[in-house]
């Protein structure tokens, strides 16, 4: 493993990640890694907040095709995470942080389908706008909770060995 | 003109103090800044896309009932940023990228400032399903593409023009 997770790190592209002397390479993709973060939990943060009362006014049918977004912005990320991740194989391959931070996106993702389905599939604008279910505000706060813990794990990647 | 002030800045007790957490209240502001930025482009970004002309049939006043929390990110995320110039004031006045950075800011916050004194109530009066004032339109882009540039300058501001790397 350690020697796989050397040899990605060494290879064209992670070094042209990590030391390409352009703009281009690791700073860009790192900002729109950055983008992606806002893409994916924006849309899902504001969901969350309409699940539990804020903005009452808003019919919920309206946030349908925030789902879309999100995936948007999670290919966006999954993308530009596996080249950053490349360019420094060795030592994130090693962290138990990163892994965290896996495992929370991944749980962040799954409520993010299990709130699609109880809230939306199947169910008209009108039914959607009528009453929030009640299980759906504690798919809410996991969402909240899980992003944020997401959003911990990754900027720590930073400073934990 | 500002590096003296952030040499002096960089003396001043609370400055110290800030360099002395710094192991812990780094990541921490930094995190509840990502956190921040998240939350104030999630809530903006839907105000603004509404402005655009999306989600039509809902009445600008509804959207705007989340812009609150969108003031919660925008806080957050000038406390914190706040911590970071006070701690290691030369990196930033220092570092052109950064203000560009403060540039897009004022940009963004004029940008709401024309909204809130010129086009507000008559964007709130706003008939639903009726299309949207090309001004507004002209407000919602610069607001989105401010608020992009604030993020871009920010996260750039390590890699360019930059002395001190710390953070990235």
């Amino acid at each position: 493993m350690d020697a796989f997770l050397q040899k990605l790190q060494d290879s064209d592209f992670g070094v042209w990640v990590s030391s390409a002397p352009t703009l281009l390479a690791y700073p860009t993709i790192l900002m729109l890694h950055t983008v992606g973060l806002a893409l994916v939990v924006g849309p899902i943060a504001v969901l969350s907040l309409r699940l539990l009362g804020v903005g009452a006014r808003m019919p919920i049918s309206i946030f349908r095709n925030v789902f879309a977004i999100m995936w948007w912005g999670f290919l966006l990320n999954a993308a530009t995470g596996i080249a950053l991740f490349i360019s420094e194989a060795a030592e994130k391959g090693e962290q138990v942080d990163f892994y965290v931070k896996l495992t929370l996106i991944a749980l962040a993702l799954f409520t993010a389908t299990r709130m699609k389905r109880l809230v939306f599939a199947g169910r008209d604008d009108t039914t959607v706008d009528r009453a929030v279910p009640p299980k759906a505000r504690s798919l809410a706060v996991a969402s909240l909770l899980l992003w944020a813990g997401a959003i911990t794990a990754g900027r720590l990647m930073a400073y934990l060995k | 003109m500002f590096l003296p002030f952030a040499s002096w800045l960089h003396k001043t007790s609370i400055s110290v103090a800030f360099q002395h957490q710094v192991a812990w209240l780094w990541p921490t502001c930094e995190t509840l800044h990502f956190a921040g930025l998240a939350l104030l482009l999630g809530v903006a970004g839907m105000f603004d896309l509404r402005l655009l002309g999306f989600m039509k049939r809902v009445p600008i006043s509804v959207v705007k009932e989340f812009m609150p929390w969108a003031l919660v990110g925008f806080t957050l995320n000038l406390l914190t940023g706040m911590i970071f110039i006070i701690s290691e004031p030369a990196q930033y006045f220092g570092n052109p990228t950064w203000w560009l950075k403060v540039t897009f800011l004022i940009i963004a916050g004029a940008n709401a400032l024309v909204f809130e004194t010129t086009y507000g109530r008559r964007a709130a009066a706003l008939p639903v399903g009726e299309e949207t004032p090309v001004p507004l339109k002209i407000i919602a882009g610069v607001s989105l593409v401010s608020w992009l540039g604030v993020l871009w300058a920010g996260r750039m501001l390590p890699f360019l023009g930059a002395g001190v790397g710390a953070g990235l």
